[in-house]
């Protein structure tokens, strides 16, 4: 069992900015051919300073600020036992390329099913810019005790 | 056929791939996320898997382009996703997004990803932010 003293563990704030290169590859791995998302005067006719990062690019910033891999190492957690099973992110304002965001990331609630077979993480990750918060993120990750964990979709 | 000129179509459906290789090897460079379940055959098979498994994030973000290709990136203003089965290289995702309920500001769909392999992969739910124009014509009074 996870100890449940981890509730409530939250990170220190860091600077991420978001990258103009990171941001074009992801469209191209994501296949998103929307220009708004690389070129300025594309954005600027929009109505935006800057091109507009696609909304599931924050989990890549999330990584770079605390991966969950590094959070499961401090849960004492093997990453094989683990599954990502639901992801969310709230939207508040456009978050932009150049942007330097604050992500810190909290551990909000530790429970279990089927009498602890299946345990469950819950990560928040705050994403403010200059002090605004601009999104919000909610991890759940399912740990399967490893006689009933055949591997799948396993973390980043 | 959806309608694409409505600002709130009752469902939107989607196809994507099949999903190569190189999309998961692409994924995975700008997302971090380098796990040898999407990158490397022979882990993938030795955990189970004929092929190497697309990343859920990556389901997630073309969730996001089902909605933010009708409405715009910046509209959508939530979106939550389960990740309910596995999808592997070579899949083709067929998405729907069927509209459960909107207001004078928002739309609210249910999301659906299947493969034709396992079935469902994905489920949830998004909300949009309607133009402005939609939001006008139904704040004004009927009569």
């Amino acid at each position: 069992m996870i100890d449940r003293r981890h509730i409530g563990f939250q990170t220190t704030a860091t600077p991420v900015q978001v990258d103009p290169w990171r941001v074009r590859l992801f469209c191209q791995a994501i296949g998103e051919t929307n220009p708004v998302h690389w070129d300025a005067a594309v954005a600027a006719e929009q109505g935006h300073a800057a091109p507009l990062v696609p909304p599931t690019f924050l989990k890549a910033l999330e990584s770079d600020h605390c991966s969950s891999a590094l959070l499961l190492q401090r849960l004492n957690v093997p990453m094989q036992q683990v599954l990502h099973a639901e992801q969310r992110f709230s939207f508040h304002h456009p978050v932009l390329v150049g942007d330097v965001l604050d992500i810190s990331r909290q551990i909000t609630d530790l429970y279990d099913k089927r009498n602890g077979a299946l345990q469950f993480i819950v990560i928040n990750t705050h994403f403010c810019r200059a002090g605004k918060r601009v999104a919000e993120g909610v991890q759940t990750l399912l740990v399967r005790l490893p006689a009933q964990a055949p591997a799948a979709e396993v973390t980043a | 056929m959806t309608d694409a000129a409505a600002p709130c179509p009752a469902r939107i459906e989607r196809t994507f791939g099949p999903i190569r290789a190189l999309d998961l090897a692409l994924y995975a460079a700008a997302s971090g996320d380098h796990n040898p379940l999407h990158l490397d055959p022979a882990v993938a098979q030795a955990a189970g898997f004929e092929q190497p498994l697309v990343h859920g994030m990556l389901s997630m973000a073309l969730a996001a382009r089902v909605l933010g290709d009708h409405f715009g990136t910046q509209a959508l203003a939530d979106l939550n996703t389960r990740f309910t089965g596995v999808a592997l290289v070579g899949d083709t995702l067929f998405f729907i997004a069927e509209l459960s309920r909107y207001d004078d500001q928002q739309a609210h769909y249910r999301l659906q990803a299947r493969t034709q392999r396992q079935g469902e992969v994905l489920a949830g739910q998004a909300s949009v932010m309607l133009p402005t124009p939609a939001r006008g014509r139904l704040t004004v009074p009927v009569r």
